[in-house]
């Protein structure tokens, strides 16, 4: 697995005030979310991998080239869709996305059917003679997302895009941002949006006031160290024979938390409660969102 | 075999052809330079203006080549040689047109990619910000080349097919024209327009952007003028609109009495650096800014 990006002691600071602040992160291909307050530093680490922002410490490789070295080599491999407007008003949105492809080197001919294959992929197709200004806000977003990817680059940096969309708008956009692994494209989405994250990305990377708080697969960062148990009836026997046998367990109404240390705590759940042959309602992985590993781990670092 | 139509989704189709690279990007953005300016692929009323002016720089110069042709036919085809039909005088007539044509071109290039965040996308090509702004320079460049060298050109051939002498022999006779034509072009293009683009650079909004411009040429020659007939010869510095046409006749040996600085009895180098002094301002200038910003 070769990682698209490569961050090591990355820093970058705006006079006084410091962005980043030594940030090392192997970003792994795929879709990958990178998380955060606003003012966390995402779109200053994004500004820095396309080498528009030179860091003032560290070093970054994005699929192997150091941008502030080689922008022309790295920007010719990504795409970009900015959080802020980027679309020419005066232009149609298939004039418009035939330039972009062009100007990343694709061919006039292939870039004239690139540019109609992929408004048809993010659902503008019948729009496409219509003026970028006249579009609503959801279609703009669209149109961004196109030219990002309009050239096929191997990695595209998406910078919150979900901002300023419905939840109609957001639910579609979402849904084009999670096919995009599909199409061999990697991704990185910049929210502060946790649960567009959570739907979109396999990886994760969380930035609080310029340093990196966790990164990880979702799916293990979701992941609890404890079981939940909800009973039909009273709880105390069952708590207290699991108590008494060595393990961590807190009662809340009819649930039991059982903390798991290690794969025996699993047999001995199974163990305790078919002894005692009471009802169970459900049981499973207490359920983590990401917003609370999010807000965990920001007062994990506080303390 | 139904007799509905059936949609079949071929899915995401990668790019597999070749990719041009740098050079590609540049050429793209020159000619998006040149249809923004015109106004191609864009509303009628985009069009409209720089069409307008090239029809005004244009138009003498075909009229001129026909009227000589006519009178020629009733054997008064000398009129050729008169002093109106020069290419040094040409450039008057292109000159108003190509001023006007800057001021509106020079902004274009440059105002909306800044104003509608459109840098960002060519942040994430492979181009620089000299690159970007050479493409745009350039654009303006061919625009400009157009608006004077296309009647130039007219001329050039309508002259060479009704002087006497033959039509081949006075190509190649009269091919020095031909190099002062082009570098005349090339003074007017950086006289007038390195301001544009040093406008534009600062500037939000199209027409205050024009305004300015024209304001700023204007203002400056009145002002050049006043001071130059009180007799503040170095105030002919400011005419920025008289500038290429001194150089112009320093390049086609021949004499500007009624241009300001010529009045103030400028020597036509002051000219010279003065264009050049603003054009390297407006280069730093637009570097300076579009750093950051690409």
């Amino acid at each position: 697995m070769n990682a698209v990006v490569v961050a090591d002691a990355l820093g970058h600071a705006y006079g006084d005030v410091v962005a980043l602040h030594h940030v090392s992160v192997e970003i792994p291909p795929g879709r990958v979310g990178l998380v955060g307050a606003n003012g966390a530093g995402k779109t200053t680490l994004i500004k820095i991998l396309l080498g528009i922002l030179d860091p003032t410490l560290g070093s970054v490789l994005v699929l192997g080239s150091d941008p502030q070295e080689d922008a022309i080599a790295v920007r010719a491999r990504i795409g970009y869709m900015p959080e802020s407007d980027c679309l020419p008003l005066s232009q149609t949105a298939a004039d418009f996305m035939v330039y972009a492809a062009e100007l990343a080197g694709i061919p006039a001919k292939a870039a004239r059917q690139r540019a109609s294959d992929v408004l048809t992929l993010v659902g503008l197709h019948e729009e496409r003679f219509r003026q970028l200004g006249e579009f609503s806000t959801g279609m703009k977003q669209r149109a961004k997302l196109a030219q990002a990817i309009v050239h096929d680059p191997d990695l595209v940096l998406l910078d919150e895009p979900t901002a300023g969309l419905d939840p109609e708008g957001r639910d579609e956009m979402l849904d084009l941002i999670a096919r995009l692994g599909g199409f061999g494209i990697n991704v990185i989405t910049s929210s502060h949006v946790l649960t567009d994250i959570e739907r979109t990305c396999d990886w994760v990377v969380m930035l609080d006031a310029g340093s990196v708080l966790r990164e990880g697969p979702l799916s293990q960062l979701l992941d609890t160290d404890t079981v939940e148990i909800e009973m039909f009836d009273d709880p105390t026997p069952i708590a207290e024979a699991l108590s008494h046998a060595g393990a961590t367990v807190t009662v809340t109404h009819r649930t039991i938390a059982v903390r798991v240390d290690d794969d025996d705590a699993y047999d001995l759940i199974r163990d305790t409660l078919a002894r005692s042959g009471t009802g169970v309602r459900r049981m499973g992985t207490r359920a983590q969102t990401l917003e609370d590993v999010f807000l965990h781990s920001e007062e994990a670092a506080a303390r | 075999m139904t007799d509905q139509g059936v949609v079949y989704d071929l899915g995401y189709k990668p790019h597999e052809g070749p990719r041009l690279g740098r050079s590609a990007a540049v050429r793209a953005t020159t000619k998006d330079g040149l249809r923004r300016m015109f106004g191609l692929r864009r509303r009628a009323r985009k069009k409209i203006l720089p069409f307008l002016l090239f029809g005004i720089a244009l138009l003498p110069a075909v009229v001129f080549v026909g009227f000589v042709f006519l009178t020629s036919q009733i054997g008064a085809g000398d009129i050729v040689e008169t002093p109106f039909a020069s290419h040094a005088a040409y450039f008057d007539i292109a000159a108003g047109t190509v001023l006007l044509f800057c001021a509106l071109s020079g902004p274009e290039l440059l105002i909306p990619d800044r104003v509608d965040g459109v840098l960002a996308v060519y942040s994430s090509r492979p181009m620089t910000v000299f690159d970007y702004l050479g493409a745009r320079a350039g654009a303006l460049g061919i625009g400009v080349g157009l608006f004077m060298l296309v009647p130039q050109l007219i001329l050039y051939l309508g002259f060479a097919a009704l002087r006497e002498g033959g039509f081949v022999s006075n190509l190649v006779t009269n091919a020095e024209d031909l190099f002062q034509i082009i570098l005349a072009t090339v003074v007017y293009l950086l006289a007038y327009g390195a301001p544009a683009f040093l406008v534009a650079v600062y500037a939000k909004r199209l027409a205050p952007a024009t305004g300015v411009y024209l304001g700023v040429f204007f203002g400056l020659q009145a002002v050049a003028d006043g001071f130059t007939n009180a007799g503040t010869r170095w105030a002919a510095v400011a005419a920025l609109a008289d500038h290429p046409g001194v150089v112009r006749d320093w390049i086609f040996d021949r004499s500007s009495a009624d241009l300001v600085p010529t009045r103030a009895d400028l020597a036509p180098w002051v000219s010279l650096v003065v264009i050049v002094a603003i054009a390297v301002l407006a280069l730093a200038a637009a570097v300076r800014r579009y750093r950051s910003l690409l």
